[in-house]
């Protein structure tokens, strides 16, 4: 019982792995995106890393903490609008630019996460919901001055030395980096004692409170750093355009992060990646063979709901168990929650 | 001022009558049923059909789409929604949402995504004190007030809406009871949606009918029934009448605004009174 306990704790965390083995893993991520490239076109490929940077702090959010956000759209709409006003008004500078777009992202997670990190369930996923729909609203119609309202408004940047946005391969490679930058944080944070914690309270939250832990602070934290990846995300995705409209931060595009998260895999960075890769190219492609695609998208919805709950990346570890097993030899058990 | 209050009230009728679905769901199922408004956007879509066949005549019209509903929401209930009892919300909500994806991809495959105009029924007014309203929002108001009546009957009077208010309290003191929980909560889901698309119908000559229609306002009833208690029938009605209001006088002074107006409200309501579901 026990020795099944610890095996299960250490194929979860993955804490002690070789350096090899995770250069191996940014080798393949980097593989993977540099071989679709040419296939489906580098433009497009942003587009996908730009997902997979969104989906990941989706997945830090409701895979690890288990809170479901119907609304996260709002940090990366967050994100794209400052970034890009930033660009258009004040400075053509975009490394500037993306800072103050993760920075205002962050910001406004700061402020509302106080209130909507105390609630949990049903009630998360709303208020998420009300901000989006509340920050939607704002650019489309009271900043309509500054923001263009519906149709947008286009931003140019200008060159910084060898970093000029204008051009694709540049973009794709800042956005590979970005991708796995975030990746490489993520797995940090999760395989540290912290991700343990926050994993715990998606668990059982009074346990983790009656053993000290001040709860608040560490959802808080979550869900500001989730909110300032979404919002790098974001600003990417206005430099990926040079085209910034509120269809960035949709109410109902909410829908396909979730999607991609449960389709991967949720509670699993790489299954965040690939549940990201598989949404992006469904959403991207079907349309053109199958018209009835949101069709589609539902069926394949309840399928995950009702028999395929792992998602892809889970079901590609069941079926190569044996590396996990492995993987239990070279590492020693960690010490849980440890600080 | 007076057509303002009329168009809140009318409003809040509308929010009445779908939320009081969405309250039933939750309040005795735990689960957030997201697909709730595709059984109004069917209702709609119905009459359309139906006023087409029928040359005009509303009321029939009205009726025979609000049973088209009924069939199409026990399906719902009987394959997806009782596979979710005891489910984290979670999974409820991805799966009712997968099943208004569906629903709405299925109407646009059949209607088209095209608006359809459909125009007042009644078309009068009546005059009252210089004023003239249409009749046709009164009626609507009327119908709330005679629903809500009706429904306070049932629920305290026969042995049904008893059975369906004790288990609002505690489904498993009712189940310990020897009584059937799940057959009573098909009819409570039933009940809702058919109330759904009576909203639907009496709301799409006043408003736009596409496909996406129930989105929104599914968005505007989550916020009736979290101000409202979730599973409280009483506050239902008092929310969806109170946030009709909000919307309707926001709208006279500032008319985008009046959708956001509701959700300021309602995170409000979360702030000061979370429910802890």
């Amino acid at each position: 019982m026990e020795a099944n306990q610890l095996k299960k704790i250490s194929t979860e965390l993955t804490i002690s792995e070789s350096k090899n083995r995770e250069w191996l893993t940014f080798l393949i991520i980097m593989g993977v995106f540099l071989i679709l490239a040419p296939i489906l076109s580098v433009h497009r490929i942003t587009d996908f890393m730009i997902f997979c940077i969104f989906a990941l702090s989706f997945d830090l959010l409701y895979g690890y903490m288990g809170r479901l956000s119907f609304g996260h759209l709002l940090y990366l709409g967050t994100g794209a609008y400052c970034a890009g006003l930033f660009l258009k008004y004040i400075n053509p500078h975009p490394l500037l630019a993306i800072l103050i777009g993760i920075a205002s992202a962050t910001v406004l997670a700061m402020i509302l996460g106080f209130v909507i990190v105390r609630t949990t369930g049903a009630c998360f996923a709303l208020m998420n919901l009300a901000f989006n729909h509340i920050g939607f609203f704002l650019v489309l119609s009271p900043l309509r001055t500054i923001t263009n309202g519906e149709d947008g408004f286009g931003i140019s940047t200008v060159p910084e030395s060898f970093l000029d946005f204008g051009s694709r391969p540049i973009m794709f490679a800042f956005t590979l980096f970005c991708l796995l930058f975030v990746f490489y944080l993520l797995r940090k944070l999760t395989s540290a004692p912290y991700g343990v914690l926050i994993r715990s309270i998606k668990e059982d939250e009074n346990r983790v409170r009656f053993l000290g832990y001040n709860t608040f602070i560490y959802k808080w934290i979550t869900f500001v750093i989730a909110a300032a990846i979404a919002g790098l995300a974001g600003t990417l995705t206005a430099l990926n355009y040079n085209f910034v409209n509120p269809n960035v931060m949709d109410v109902h595009s909410n829908v396909g992060v979730v999607f991609a998260c449960l389709i991967g895999g949720a509670g699993n960075l790489y299954g965040a990646l690939a549940g990201g890769i598989i949404y992006m190219i469904i959403s991207n492609f079907l349309p053109i063979y199958i018209q009835r695609w949101e069709m589609f998208l539902g069926i394949s919805l309840l399928i995950i709901t009702f028999r395929f709950r792992k998602g892809v990346w889970g079901y590609i570890q069941s079926q190569f168990a044996f590396l996990n097993k492995k993987k239990m030899l070279i590492s020693p058990v960690p010490e849980e929650g440890s600080k | 001022m007076t057509y303002t209050l009329i168009y809140g009230l009318t409003i809040g009728a509308i929010l009445y009558f779908i939320s009081i679905g969405l309250s039933l769901t939750f309040g005795t199922m735990r689960v957030i049923n997201f697909a709730h408004t595709l059984t109004y956007t069917i209702g709609v879509y119905a009459l359309i059909t139906l006023l087409a066949a029928l040359r005009g005549y509303f009321t029939a019209a009205a009726f025979l789409a609000i049973l088209v509903v009924v069939p199409i929401s026990y399906v719902i209930e009987r394959f997806v929604i009782r596979r979710l009892y005891g489910e984290s919300l979670d999974y409820t909500f991805i799966a009712t949402f997968a099943i208004s994806l569906i629903g709405v991809d299925t109407i646009k495959w059949i209607w088209g995504v095209n608006p359809y105009p459909l125009s007042d029924p009644i078309g009068k007014y009546i005059t009252f004190l210089d004023m003239s309203f249409p009749v046709y929002r009164v009626i609507i108001f009327s119908i709330a007030i005679l629903l809500f009546l009706v429904l306070n009957i049932f629920f305290k009077r026969s042995i049904v809406g008893k059975i369906v208010v004790a288990a609002l309290e505690d489904k498993d003191g009712v189940r310990c009871l020897g009584v059937n929980v799940d057959r009573y909560f098909s009819f409570v889901f039933i009940l809702g949606s058919a109330l759904a698309a009576l909203g639907g119908v009496l709301y799409a000559p006043i408003s736009s009918v596409h496909p996406y229609m129930g989105l929104s306002i599914l968005l505007l009833s989550f916020a009736v029934i979290i101000v409202g208690g979730m599973g409280n029938l009483k506050g239902t009605f008092y929310s969806a009448f109170a946030l009709g209001m909000v919307m309707a006088i926001t709208a006279r002074y500032w008319s985008q605004g009046a959708e956001t107006m509701v959700f300021i409200v309602m995170a409000i309501t979360l702030i000061f009174r979370p429910i802890d579901v």
